[in-house]
């Protein structure tokens, strides 16, 4: 089965980067709170509450503090935001075939997806506000935590698919066993460590708002919030296709986009609920001590799974 | 310690006045060393309402509904240990089933109180699925006693001389029916609070106090129930029901925040165990018996066991029916010690736990302070604060 290609300059603006990422962001941010929601036995926000989130940070002044850079501060909101859009042009959004593609663009999306983290830890370290500083620090230590984990773990089936580039995995996963079955604990990794990722809790330390308000963010308004969050938004969405694209037999259609990251969406946000934030020792702890060896663990598995391969089939 | 000199040359994380870890304003400086907490210090103030003086202005049964509002969450102890101090300079005693309708409504306010902060510690600890639900279960008890008393909050049970409210048979179903819903529940939470790995990893060890710096420290009620004192007024001198009914004590050898958390969840137990002995032997006769409206002189002091620990009234009448003098000693105000004290060593993660972990009430609990600026010196009349007032506020 291949997938449908789109003209560039489309792709670029509207789908599947551009407007349909900023739309399908908030619709997916609408779906997670209200999932938490309810298994918190809470009503949840109504449909278009994140629509008027958005629309009411953008009406509102964007006031830029004392003492900090002013074009870092008001320009890191525009690069991390830009930096996801981008990300989402290598990643076969809404199953059709990614709209740019080169060998290795895997790495390329990872580190543009955390470009918008970093972009979070600079915009904290940037203010004098000590809220910002300990969350900013909290970030980028969060950071080098589940990085190499999470990046473990999307590595295990571009190993087993012979490929580096993501239309390939993807393709390759449509076409055999589900990685999810061949690779549950890298599964696991990768589905925990896009929490880490995106601050969700229990991995909230970063912007814990009983300790330190709202971390990097406390000194944001207006639009850089509103960018903050629109990016945040779309690196869900990104990371979503990512996992469902790598261990959940590939994303081939719409519909198989649509309820494959849904039910990814309903897996993290039960997690979401289920435990008490970590302090942010503990994640690290956690990632290092846990995750990373479990991916390691995996890894070793593959490539000795690999080995094993031709001297059974012969092949 | 001082809050100027503690700041000098390090990196202060301040929490408060307004803060979103704080219900009330208080502010709280704690100096940090990367994560790790090296001091801490505490400053009062911002909502001192006055009210011991208001008391002075109004007679004994205009001061009652006063002091029920010290606290919106314990509004019954306070109005309880007003109305007993008061009864005892009177001479009078109020009637058994009145003494025991007024332990009945404190036990469910126990369990109110103690349901919200298990709500609010574990927001605190960013456990919000059991805030919602532990809240959510605390309407069961608050339908109670609005049904009982007509209000959630300020019951407004006690009378010089008894209380207002009866208990009849539909009462007394619906309350039992409650308590068993509430208890089943309960029983449901100390098996989160005691195995859940995420919240064991937040409250198991942090927060130490022993047994030894509990009582350096004064600490009171579960605070320091938890650390092992053996301490509660329901025990040490019953008052209202609780001389029938006596009270088991609840206290735990650990001293950390999950010790705070298994007492005070143990200590619903033991109110649940409490309302259905009141209830099934309620006494029967008369509610209340006739108070004079002018009080003799003398001077007393009333303690109660509120949910955060002993409360301390101390009333002196001058023989006329308005008080000469109330002075009220909550119990938030005897943990501060403790928290400030603790918190040197954990992290600044562990903070709002740590705080949370004592319960505290700041309103109630609030007084005039001095701000702490010793190059000036002023003694203000008051006509000269009210014009200050005026004109702040202008």
């Amino acid at each position: 089965m291949n997938n449908l290609t789109l003209p560039a300059l489309v792709s670029l603006l509207f789908f599947p980067g551009g407007l349909f990422l900023l739309a399908g962001g908030l619709v997916y941010e609408y779906i997670d709170r209200k999932l938490v929601a309810r298994f918190q036995n809470r009503i949840g926000p109504r449909w278009f509450q994140p629509l008027a989130d958005v629309i009411k940070l953008l009406a509102k002044e964007e006031i830029v503090p004392n003492g900090v850079h002013k074009g870092l501060f008001i320009a890191l909101p525009v690069i991390g935001l830009a930096s996801t859009l981008t990300a989402a042009l290598y990643v076969p959004m809404v199953g059709f075939a990614p709209a740019f593609s080169f060998r290795g663009d895997l790495i390329v999306v990872l580190y543009l997806l955390s470009v918008m983290t970093l972009c979070l830890g600079l915009a904290g370290a940037n203010t004098a506000d000590r809220f910002s500083l300990v969350g900013a620090t909290r970030t980028l230590t969060q950071l080098f935590s589940y990085e190499a984990p999470f990046l473990l773990a999307l590595l295990g089936p571009a190993i087993v698919a012979r490929t580096w580039q993501i239309g390939e995995i993807n393709l390759y996963a449509q076409n055999n066993l589900w990685f999810v079955v061949m690779q549950p604990i890298g599964f696991l990794v990768a589905l925990v460590g896009l929490m880490g990722k995106l601050e969700l809790p229990p991995f909230d330390a970063p912007e814990a708002e009983t300790e330190i308000v709202a971390g990097p963010l406390t000194e944001y308004s207006g639009r850089g919030l509103a960018l903050f969050r629109i990016g945040k938004n779309v690196e869900l969405v990104i990371g979503l296709t990512l996992v469902a694209a790598f261990y959940l037999g590939g994303i081939a259609n719409p519909l198989d986009f649509l309820w494959k990251t849904l039910v990814l969406l309903l897996v993290t946000a039960a997690l979401q609920s289920l435990f008490a934030r970590l302090r942010i020792d503990q994640t690290v702890g956690l990632w290092w001590r846990a995750g990373a060896l479990l991916a390691l663990l995996q890894l070793v598995a593959i490539i000795v799974g690999q080995m094993i391969r031709p001297l059974i089939f012969g092949g | 310690m001082d809050a100027q000199q503690i700041g000098k040359g390090k990196f202060v994380v301040p929490i408060g006045p307004q803060h979103p870890a704080l219900k009330e304003p208080g502010h709280f400086e704690f100096t940090v060393d990367g994560e790790i907490v090296t001091g801490a210090s505490v400053r009062l103030g911002y909502v001192h309402r006055g009210i011991e003086k208001g008391a002075e202005n109004r007679n004994y049964t205009q001061a009652m509904y006063l002091m029920e509002r010290v606290c919106g969450i314990c509004s019954h102890v306070h109005a309880t240990a007003f109305a007993l101090g008061t009864e005892k300079l009177a001479g009078i005693t109020a009637p058994p089933r009145a003494q025991a309708i007024r332990s009945l409504v404190g036990e469910l306010e126990r369990i109110h109180s103690h349901l919200l902060w298990l709500g609010v510690a574990a927001h605190e600890g960013g456990f919000d699925t059991l805030f919602m639900y532990s809240w959510r279960d605390r309407e069961v008890v608050m339908d109670l006693l609005e049904g009982l008393t007509g209000n959630r909050v300020n019951y407004s049970v006690n009378v010089i001389g008894g209380v207002k409210v009866d208990v009849d048979d539909a009462q007394r179903d619906a309350i039992l029916k409650g308590v068993d819903f509430l208890e089943e529940r309960t029983h449901h939470y100390i098996k989160i609070i005691t195995t859940d790995e995420t919240l064991l990893g937040r409250t198991v060890g942090v927060g130490v106090m022993t047994k030894e710096q509990a009582i350096e420290l004064g600490a009171i009620g579960p605070t320091g129930r938890a650390s092992g004192l053996e301490r509660d007024v329901r025990v040490d001198a019953p008052y209202a029901g609780y001389k029938d009914f006596p009270v088991r004590l609840v206290t735990d050898e650990a001293g950390d925040l999950q010790a705070r958390f298994v007492v005070r969840m143990k200590e619903l137990l033991e109110s649940y165990r409490l309302i259905r002995e009141i209830l099934d032997h309620l006494p029967t006769g008369d509610l209340t018996v006739r108070a004079p409206r002018r009080i003799p002189a003398g001077e007393t002091v009333s303690r109660v066991e509120a949910p955060r620990g002993e409360l301390f009234y101390y009333i002196k009448s001058n023989g006329t029916d308005m008080p000469e003098r109330v002075k009220i000693r909550t119990p938030s105000l005897c943990n501060w010690a403790s928290v400030i004290n603790l918190a040197p060593g954990y992290k600044l993660a562990d903070m709002p736990m740590i705080l949370s972990g004592i319960d505290p009430c700041f309103s109630c609990n609030d007084r005039l302070i001095k701000v702490n600026d010793r190059s000036v010196s002023q003694v203000w009349t008051w006509e000269d604060l009210r014009q200050h007032g005026i004109e702040y506020y202008r």
